[in-house]
């Protein structure tokens, strides 16, 4: 697969504040791209470098082969939805798309059939004549993604793109970009701080005060940076005898016994030893919020 | 091509912007502020002003009721129109609205260039400004048409010819301002200033003759009281040629003094040509000083 997105060495100071600290990662073709880190990291910063909103310190970014420095062959390709609705408050939903669509040098038709598409998958019907700033927080997110859609980009940058949408919207947002993702091979650059988003991406970069702190896909991120557990629901009282003569990490709620390992290797290799011990048991991989906690020491939930 | 499609994005941009000032209630109503002032002075106290004004110059003579209503409709809304052109330019902008909401990223990240966007903004402003004034212009026909109508062919031309160049005029000097501005106080400060200051400078709610002798040779400096005696000339020069039929030319030339239809610089009596040359040329000096803020600020960025 090819880079779609490159960024090398790349460097953003406010005054003494360094934003964006000399990172540098790629994304592939058509992958789910998150960027996760707490408000003030640098997610925001790096984006509004990549579509020009902001100007970069040093370092290099190219978007499709192009290099940000001449943003008019990438523009075409990219939508963004920001954290914040851009678009016209005192306009109805329609002209607010109208108006956007028409600077892609859209064809009212293409317009028309391209609209009528999300329309029927983001159930917008009824909401299409109706001023913007008249609209739930939800309905308004909604309208943000259409907009970044609409003329069909290969690359949908989405800064904290549900925060505020309730669950089903969430997944009705998220089933349609899935959608796009198989059927246009549409390439989603995220920027959450929503672990269950971050936690289905293909690659995932964790920035830290304007630093890359980890990289890598969540599975090997949860491998390298968190711990594995087995859950014992049922076990004999002996393995209590034996954790407490062992250095194994364990904690007892109610009936539940959680015994933590440092990898899933450790976890294997204590289970066959002491097999008979266990009666009914669950064994949990870390999640990505223990992957977060390691590598930052920062819970990412106090910040949400 | 290219030329094609970013001439379609300019079309696009500029109904957006248009439509965008008509649907905001207050931006609009703060626009109309000075005409509404205007038209409240007028059917309040200054219609009778006039009148008496013009009754203490004509004295002596008969003048006929219709002629005197038509005298003070048409300098109602030749003022209406001096200053609404201007005025609107001022408080139709959204330049800086698009800042404050900052719609203005939304473009930078869309495939437009700055200068289609740029000019986009210039372009609404004019054209919500004349939609404005044409509207004045026919409901002040309405009203002249009811009262006495004495405007000829030429008189229309010179106030349209007036709207479009003081629209522009107005739009241009606005749109200057608005490069420099990001937030919405500066943006109502201005406004608000514009509204309440120049009916006063450009002689529409009191003549220029009546101003103290400094004030009259200042507001003889600004190009606006160029284009409100333009306008006075439009609407008035008809109902002084019918007043020449019953009164003397030094009577006539009282009346057009005393009311604006004639302006002098510094002691010169400036004509209509001289008029319609110096408001075009302020446009045109006005256009130029914002052509080169806007190219400087290119070079600046890219820099």
């Amino acid at each position: 697969m090819s880079h779609i997105i490159d960024i090398k060495n790349l460097k953003k100071y406010f005054g003494n504040t360094k934003a964006v600290d000399d990172i540098s990662f790629s994304v592939e073709e058509g992958e789910l791209f998150a960027f996760l880190g707490l408000n003030g990291a640098g997610k925001s910063t790096t984006i509004n470098i990549l579509v020009g909103v902001l100007q970069r310190d040093s370092g290099e970014c190219f978007v499709n082969n192009q290099s940000v420095d001449d943003m008019s062959k990438i523009l075409p390709n990219i939508g963004i939805v920001f954290q914040s609705s851009v678009l016209d408050k005192k306009l109805s939903v329609y002209d607010n798309l109208r108006y956007r669509a028409m600077l892609y040098g859209l064809s009212k038709k293409e317009f028309e059939k391209n609209l009528e598409y999300f329309v029927d998958k983001l159930d917008l019907k009824t909401i299409l004549k109706k001023q913007l700033d008249k609209l739930s927080g939800g309905q308004k997110r909604k309208v943000d993604i259409v907009r970044a859609l609409l003329h069909k980009p290969k690359i949908l940058i989405l800064d904290e793109p549900t925060t505020g949408l309730d669950p089903k919207t969430r997944k009705l947002v998220w089933d349609m970009i899935n959608e796009l993702r198989k059927t246009t091979n549409l390439t989603v650059l995220l920027t959450t701080h929503y672990m269950e988003e971050a936690s289905v991406a293909d690659n995932v970069v964790i920035i830290d005060g304007g630093k890359i702190v980890a990289e890598g896909s969540p599975l090997t991120l949860k491998n390298r940076f968190a711990s594995d557990y087995i859950k014992a629901y049922k076990y004999d009282k002996k393995l209590l005898e034996v954790l407490q003569n062992s250095n194994i990490p364990y904690k007892k709620e109610r009936q539940v016994l959680e015994i933590k390992f440092k990898n899933t290797e450790e976890a294997k290799i204590f289970l066959v030893e002491n097999n008979v011990l266990f009666k009914d048991i669950e064994i949990v991989k870390g999640s990505m919020d223990d992957v977060f906690l390691s590598v930052t020491g920062k819970e990412l939930k106090e910040n949400i | 091509m290219n030329r094609q499609s970013e001439f379609r994005k300019l079309t696009y941009l500029t109904l957006r912007n248009i439509k965008l000032y008509f649907k905001d209630k207050m931006t609009f109503l703060v626009s109309l502020i000075t005409p509404l002032i205007l038209l409240i002075l007028f059917v309040t106290f200054l219609n009778s002003t006039y009148e008496s004004s013009l009754l203490s110059i004509t004295e002596g003579f008969n003048l006929e009721q219709r002629l005197i209503d038509a005298f003070t409709g048409g300098w109602l809304f030749s003022s209406v129109l001096a200053t609404s052109c201007i005025t609107v330019a001022f408080c139709s902008g959204m330049m800086v609205i698009d800042k404050i909401n900052k719609a203005n990223i939304d473009f930078m990240v869309s495939p437009v260039k700055k200068s289609t966007l740029q000019l986009s903004y210039v372009l609404a402003n004019l054209f919500s400004t004349l939609i404005i004034a044409f509207t004045l212009l026919t409901i002040g026909l309405i009203y002249l048409a009811c009262v006495g109508f004495y405007i000829t062919f030429v008189d229309f031309l010179l106030i349209v010819f007036g709207i479009i160049i003081t629209s522009l005029f107005g739009t241009i000097l606005a749109n200057i301002i608005w490069t420099f501005t990001r937030t919405q106080g500066v943006v109502s400060g201005v406004c608000t200033l514009v509204s309440a200051l120049y009916g006063f400078i450009c002689g529409a709610y009191m003549p220029i003759y009546s101003m103290a002798k400094g004030m009259q040779n200042f507001v003889s400096l600004l190009p606006g009281t160029y284009a409100t005696v333009l306008f006075r000339q439009g609407f008035l020069n008809g109902v002084l040629r019918e007043m020449g039929e019953t009164l003397p030319s030094e009577t006539i030339a009282g009346v057009a003094g005393g009311f604006d239809i004639k302006l002098s610089f510094f002691g010169h009596d400036v004509s209509t040509l001289g008029l319609i040359l110096v408001i075009t040329i302020s446009t045109v000096v006005l256009l130029g000083v914002f052509l080169l803020i806007n190219t400087i600020k290119k070079h600046t960025k890219k820099a």
